[in-house]
């Protein structure tokens, strides 16, 4: 899948300066841990009358990895990754505290490093557990949960999957509370390695020893007072795929450990996550990171092309595994400082846009007490993170995934969440149609950003933004469902060319779909009738396990290309609504793979009116 | 004045060269940048406009970092500047036609050619930087964008919704007032707070309310700001103009140069100080209202827009809905016809022709607009056809006005062109040079500059090909000053020639003729041929003009003949029996790339007359033109495909005209050629680099025209290559015709209705539509209409 295959460069960046300044391969971590409430309720149980204990809603808070992996000035003076200390993560608990809470924020969360030293050497304790580096910690780790939970908020940590090789201590080393048990008895025979760094020994579950290491990790958290933690390297996924890199076991272990401790941690596993496994991570987690680290590594926290941007591409073919119990985690939220996010407004309200209507959970990385005006504006805008925490639904693509698109939601009370993007490089309009939401006629727009009420408009609205830029609208219909008339891809009157050929699918409209369109396949509706001539809104349905782009064309005209979003497996159906320039009467609408791989076309429904 | 060339000029000839061109100057306009009189203020509100079909509309802001494809021009014929309208930052680059780096470059490299570098040959520069920011507008808060230029006012409107408020925005380069000037209004109950920052682009220290500079080829040049406000405070603030809570805001520009188009002075003003006259010039603009300046300049422009009105049909209520860059990807996408857009891309031409060409330095390869200080070929003035190109239009689009200043050009630096002909052009490294020894009158190079100098190569039958170009315009106008003016420059050039020309004996025919000496068919081929077509074909025409104004002016009767003589023995031509096209080096072999991008040797059927798809030519002659025209194709640069639709519409093809019109019309993205979403011409330098070229931008209107209309002294021909896609009705008005008329014509399902012929100095024409033809005679001042072509 996309993700195991996916480069995760700037982690391998940071490999490789980690083995230049330890002169060890080690786990370059990034996260942390936490738990909050009071039912110990399994994570990501499906969602049932009773609302799950944990990540009910996408948690909010503050991490420390952003800082601790940029070159920005003096953010890591002790070389890399040093920012992580006891001083620094209270600072910025202060800060929270006072800017942020009010508005929701409440996990600090210690990523990579704090059981390393400032030369990323670690600390174990006798039973082969992470230990407080008492350089960067010296009151030890409890009492830095204490003093986050004084000041009202909650405590997240971090571990690597897999028993650290610098834990292993030839096999020797007791495992806590577990009789008998070492860490030779623990892992396989021939140590075979684990985690999106192969810096650990893969745990092996079927011996009777292995749960009890992770029980002996939950139960030290859990003593200490974490709230949540964030389980990095987890694989298929971390840019790894194979027996050897599959943590489904780790993860279940740490749910069960967790359960055991008795504390509600809530369990986030990083990063890339194969969404093949994606049920396993509902099953056994509160959220899983879609795509690669959001920091550049660079001299700014981010950038937008690496890798903020990947996320509109990335992100889609997860939409439907979000919900109360876990979560699609986007990752950082780096726009309260722009001159330190490297970021300009308009990428900082995209980026905070799309975080909140994906319902990605919402933790910044930036200095906290270092905030600009209008950072403090686009996290703390309560319009805005009540489409996140609320119970609307994550919104999806209603377009393709060109330089201009449109995502949305329905909610709960009929209103329709509406964001405009345009990740071009230049000012650009982009226009949501109501047809793309099955809507005509009146609609009334809500400003969420700027809390303003826009008005009433006619079929669509169309906002000018900037390169990079984003709206985020409320939109309220007045009008009365679109009326569209459906053709099936798979009905005898269409034309197929090349491979393209009729395939089963159980989730498809009459149970087919048309495949195989790739290198120069087509599929032609052949009598697709309107009575105006216009540009009418086509709505797409397609299955495509990976985002694909297609020609499409009406009346043999040239034909505009565009990318479909991933509906995230072959087996799901998913639409976009695509404008197409109709003539009065019988037309042609023709879907070509070109020279690469297009998407499975389910139907096409043509609204009665342009 | 002695007519006989030497092969070395007297000083004394010299001297009465620069003499006669110093005092056409002097009859001529002002310098670029002066002091001008108070303009005259029209009391009366303007005209409101003819209807959306003359506005360009766009949904968003220019990036700022694309403002050559984005921004929208204005100019007022020297002072110009692209505009970003950007809500929260609005950018105005801003451009003086004669701020040029570099000088007279008049020492050649070792092979005899030119320097050609931004430091010696130099480079058409920025003037200025306007940035009016306002931070509570950022796009990402505004809604209901909408930017727009007004062609029939020449005016470039800004509006949004914000909180309430409705925001407008207004701009425009006025000419009596020599000044830019943006006003910031609303209705709602808004306001405005920002900043104005004016800056130059050479790094210059700005005081605040102005600056100046020099460059070190020794030119001077100054701008200056002017703001007031209402409702709030503006105030001076250190480098910038602050202003806070204004209901509306002013903001005015001038600024230019102490540039002087007279070679005696080279080209200099030393008297004048360009930043005082530029704060001068602000301060009195400033002192009247935005509505009295926008009256003043919608007077001045209006004058000259509405002399041509046009309709090629109407467009679709769905093709209107979009905006301008939306239309032209629909164009695109679906090849249908959008007919009140191409008639806005040529009224668009107009605009930037009379924005770009008053009153000082002709258009440039990049008209009057700049995005930066490297503009690709220097935005320089190449003379083997883009010069003449951005000259095509003029005329025929009723902006005979705007003409001058290409021929106020040509005059003031032919004393320098002159010298340097002298001087330079024989140099032995020089493989263009004279193998007779002589030397007479005045040549170019491919590419010249502002300074009386010249870049890259030699150029020899440039001469020709610019006087061919200021006789046409004697042609539509019959102004005998104009031809009193430019008679020297072609008396010149064919002195040149005389010295030039070589004789030979046709190997199959032992016939005796005149060729060219050795020369590069522009851009194309071998380096040195003898008897180039391009060169037979343009110095066949500039003789034959010259000998037409000896006979107007009655002058040099003996050289006329001397003239008349050589022009007999000229070779011409002759179709290739081995490619059947026109040859373009006096070889029957294709020496170069078929596809090439100039027509070179097709320069006798367009811009010339003496290939004619009628009985006057041999068809030999039309076909092998043909046939290498189509050879040419029609998938070639923006300037070469308007080059093209102009012979295809001599050859009244009306399907290929179009075809390459169309093709000019196509979006630009990455660089490719075709219209940027500005309506700029787009020309692909090398793959996803396109650069603005204006050439085509004036080339394909005159095409347009050229197809509704075809002229030539005593003959006019009605709809000769008129596409379906504009045959259901249509209509234009103010066509120049040469011979000296005026035309309106209107049209019904591809058949003439109706033509007014107004003479403004022609007596008689034939005017023919089809296989119909007709003598007019008409006074000079006076009309007449004619109907009935359809019978």
């Amino acid at each position: 899948m996309r993700s195991s295959s996916y480069p995760v460069m700037p982690v391998l960046r940071t490999m490789a300066v980690l083995a230049l300044t330890a002169g060890v391969a080690t786990a370059v971590p990034a996260s942390a841990h936490a738990g909050p409430v009071t039912a110990p309720a399994p994570p990501g149980a499906a969602p049932t009358a009773d609302a799950p204990a944990l990540a009910a809603k996408p948690y909010m808070g503050w991490s420390s990895w952003s800082m601790q992996s940029s070159k920005y000035p003096g953010l890591n003076p002790d070389g890399d990754y040093s920012y992580l200390t006891e001083a620094n993560v209270l600072k910025q608990t202060d800060a929270l505290a006072a800017k942020l809470k009010p508005y929701g924020y409440e996990y600090v969360n210690i990523d990579a490093g704090w059981w390393r030293d400032l030369s990323w050497k670690p600390e174990f304790d006798q039973y082969a557990r992470q230990k407080a580096d008492p350089g960067r910690f010296p009151h030890g780790m409890k009492s830095v949960a204490d003093r986050i939970h004084a000041k009202g908020l909650k405590a997240g940590i971090y571990l690597p999957v897999g028993l650290e090789k610098e834990a292993y201590n030839d096999g020797k080393s007791p495992i806590h509370d577990a009789e008998g048990c070492t860490t030779g008895d623990i892992v396989y025979g021939d140590l075979r390695t684990t985690n999106g760094w192969d810096s650990a020994y893969k745990l092996d579950f079927s011996k009777p020893c292995t749960q009890k290491y992770v029980d002996s990790q939950a139960r030290l958290l859990a003593d200490w007072g974490y709230d949540f933690l964030k389980l990095d390297g987890v694989g298929p996924g971390s840019g790894k795929s194979g027996d050897q890199y599959d943590n489904v076991a780790d993860v279940a272990a740490w749910q069960k450990a967790i359960a055991a401790a008795g504390r509600p941690v809530h369990l986030e596993v990083s990063w890339s996550l194969d969404i093949g496994h994606a049920a396993d991570w509902k099953k056994y987690s509160n959220g899983w990171r879609v795509d690669t680290d959001v920091e550049c590594y660079c001299n700014t926290l981010v950038s937008w092309e690496n890798s903020v941007d990947d996320r509109w591409d990335d992100t889609p073919g997860w939409t439907r595994h979000a919900g109360p119990g876990g979560w699609n985690d986007l990752d950082s939220l780096d726009v309260g400082n722009g001159a330190m996010d490297g970021l300009t407004k308009a990428e900082r309200q995209s980026y905070a846009t799309l975080w909140a209507i994906a319902k990605s959970p919402l933790y910044t990385g930036d200095d906290l007490t270092r905030l600009d005006a209008y950072g403090v504006s686009l996290l703390t805008n309560r319009e805005v993170i009540a489409v996140n925490q609320g119970s609307t639904p994550p919104a999806r693509p209603v377009t393709p995934s060109d330089a201009q698109q449109v995502w949305a939601a329905k909610n709960p009370d009929g209103s329709y969440t509406v964001a405009l993007f345009n990740l071009a490089d230049e000012p650009a309009a982009v226009t949501a149609h109501w047809a793309s939401l099955g809507l005509t006629g009146k609609a009334a727009v809500r400003d969420l950003w700027n809390h303003e009420n826009l008005g009433t408009y006619q079929d669509k609205v169309t906002q000018a933004l900037p390169a990079h830029g984003s709206r985020l609208f409320t939109v309220t219909p007045r009008g009365g469902a679109l009326k569209a008339t459906a053709y099936e891809a798979e009905a005898t009157a269409n034309t197929l060319a090349g491979n393209a050929s009729v395939a089963d699918c159980s989730a498809c409209s009459g149970d087919h779909k048309i495949g195989n369109l790739y290198l120069g396949g087509s599929l032609r509706f052949n009598d697709v009738t309107v009575d105006k001539a216009g540009t009418y809104l086509i709505k797409v349905a397609y299955v495509s396990g990976d985002a694909r782009s297609a020609d499409i064309s009406a009346n043999g005209n040239k034909a505009t290309s565009h990318k479909f979003p991933s509906t995230g497996d072959w087996g799901s159906v998913e639409s976009v609504s695509v404008p197409v320039a109709l003539k009065a009467g019988s037309n042609t609408i023709t879907f070509e793979s070109g020279s690469g791989y297009a998407p499975d076309i389910d139907r096409i429904d043509v609204p009665q009116s342009s | 004045m002695d007519t006989a060339p030497g092969s070395h000029p007297s000083r004394r000839r010299l001297l009465s060269l620069a003499a006669l061109a110093g005092a056409a100057t002097a009859l001529g306009p002002l310098p670029a940048f002066t002091a001008s009189a108070a303009p005259q203020r029209p009391t009366m509100a303007p005209a409101p406009t003819t209807g959306p079909h003359h506005e360009l509309w766009w949904r968003a802001p220019a990036d700022e970092h694309s403002m050559i494809r984005q921004g929208l021009p204005l100019g007022n014929g020297r002072l110009g500047a692209l505009a970003g309208n950007d809500p929260g930052r609005e950018l105005l680059l801003i451009t003086d036609a004669t701020l040029w780096t570099g000088g007279l470059n008049g020492t050649l490299d070792s092979d005899g050619q030119f320097p050609y570098s931004r430091d010696d040959f130099g480079s058409f520069t920025l003037l200025a930087r306007l940035t009016v920011d306002i931070p509570d507008h950022d796009l990402s808060a505004v809604n209901d964008y909408r930017r727009a230029l007004d062609l029939t006012q020449g005016l470039v409107t800004t509006t949004y919704r914000r909180s309430g408020t409705t925001y407008r925005r207004s701009m425009f380069a006025s000419r009596p007032d020599d000044a830019l000037v943006l006003h910031f209004d609303q209705s709602g109950g808004g306001s405005y707070s920002g900043t104005v920052t004016l800056d130059g682009t050479h790094g210059e220290n700005v005081k605040g309310l102005s600056f100046s500079g020099a460059l070190p080829g020794g030119l001077r040049y100054g701008a200056a700001v002017k703001a007031y406000g209402s409702g709030g405070k503006v105030t001076v603030d250190g480098p910038r103009i602050t202003f806070t809570d204004c209901r509306s805001l002013t903001v005015v520009v001038s600024g230019g140069t102490n540039y002087r188009p007279d070679a005696a002075t080279h080209y200099r003003d030393p008297s004048l100080d360009p930043e005082r006259l530029a704060r001068t010039k602000a301060g009195d603009a400033a002192a009247h209202s935005a509505a009295t300046l926008l009256r003043t300049h919608v007077a001045d422009y209006r004058a000259l827009f509405a002399q041509q009105d046009l309709s090629l049909g109407t467009s679709s209520a769905e093709q209107r809905a979009l905006d301008t860059w939306e239309r032209l990807q629909a164009r695109a996408r679906d090849d249908a016809p959008d007919p009140e857009l191409e008639a806005a891309y040529l009224q668009f031409g107009r605009y930037l022709m009379i924005s770009g060409s008053r009153g000082s330095l002709p258009l440039n390869l990049q008209g009057l607009w700049l995005d930066g200080n490297d503009p690709d070929w220097m935005g320089d003035y190449h003379t083997d056809i883009n010069l003449q190109m951005n000259y095509w239009m003029a005329d025929r689009a009723g902006l005979s006005g705007c003409f001058d200043a290409l021929t106020d050009y040509c005059l003031a630096q032919l004393p320098s062109w002159t010298e340097l002909t002298h001087r330079l052009f024989n140099d032995p490294r020089n493989r263009y040079r004279n193998s007779t020894g002589k030397i007479a009158g005045w040549t170019v190079a491919i590419s010249t500059n502002v300074h009386g100098g010249m870049g890259w190569w030699w150029h020899p039958a440039g001469n020709a090909w610019l006087c061919n170009s200021l006789w046409e315009h004697y042609e539509y106008t019959r102004s005998r000053a104009h031809l009193a003016k430019i008679y020297p420059m072609l008396k010149g050039a064919c002195e040149f020639w005389e010295a030039r020309l070589l004789t030979t004996t046709l190997p199959d025919t032992g016939e005796e003729v005149l060729v060219a000496d050795s020369d590069w068919s522009p851009e194309h081929g071998p380096l040195d041929a003898k008897g180039i077509t391009y060169a037979q074909e343009l110095v066949w025409a500039l003789f034959g003009n010259y000998l037409a104004a000896t006979k107007e002016l009655g002058k040099d009767k003996a050289y006329a003949e001397t003239i008349d003589s050589l022009r007999e023995r000229l070779y011409l031509p002759r179709v290739s029996a081995k490619t059947g096209w026109l040859e373009e080096w006096m070889s029957p072999d294709n020496l170069g790339e078929t596809t090439h991008r100039h027509l070179s040797p097709l320069v006798g059927l367009f811009p010339g007359d003496r290939i004619r798809p009628d009985d006057s030519t041999p068809k030999a002659v039309v076909d092998g033109a043909t046939a290498l025209l189509t050879a040419r194709g029609t998938e070639s640069f923006g300037w070469a495909n308007a080059w093209r639709a102009l012979c295809w519409a001599r050859l009244k093809n009306a399907d290929k005209a179009y075809q390459l019109v169309v093709n000019n019309l196509r979006p630009s993205t990455t660089g490719s050629n075709g219209t940027a979403p500005n309506l700029f011409d787009i020309y692909e330098v090398e793959k996803g680099r396109g650069i603005f070229q204006i050439d085509a931008n004036f080339g394909t209107p005159a095409a347009m025209i050229e197809m509704l209309v075809h002229s030539r002294p005593g003959h006019l021909e009605l709809l000769p290559a008129l596409p379906d896609a504009w045959a259901t009705s249509g209509s234009v008005t103010g066509v120049g015709v040469r011979g000296g008329f005026v035309v309106d014509l209107s049209w019904r399902d591809g058949t003439p209705t109706e033509v007014r012929i107004h003479s403004v100095g022609g007596r008689t024409t034939t005017v023919a539509h089809g296989s119909t033809s007709r003598q007019v005679t008409v006074a000079p001042g006076a009309s007449v209409t004619l109907r009935g072509f359809d019978r």
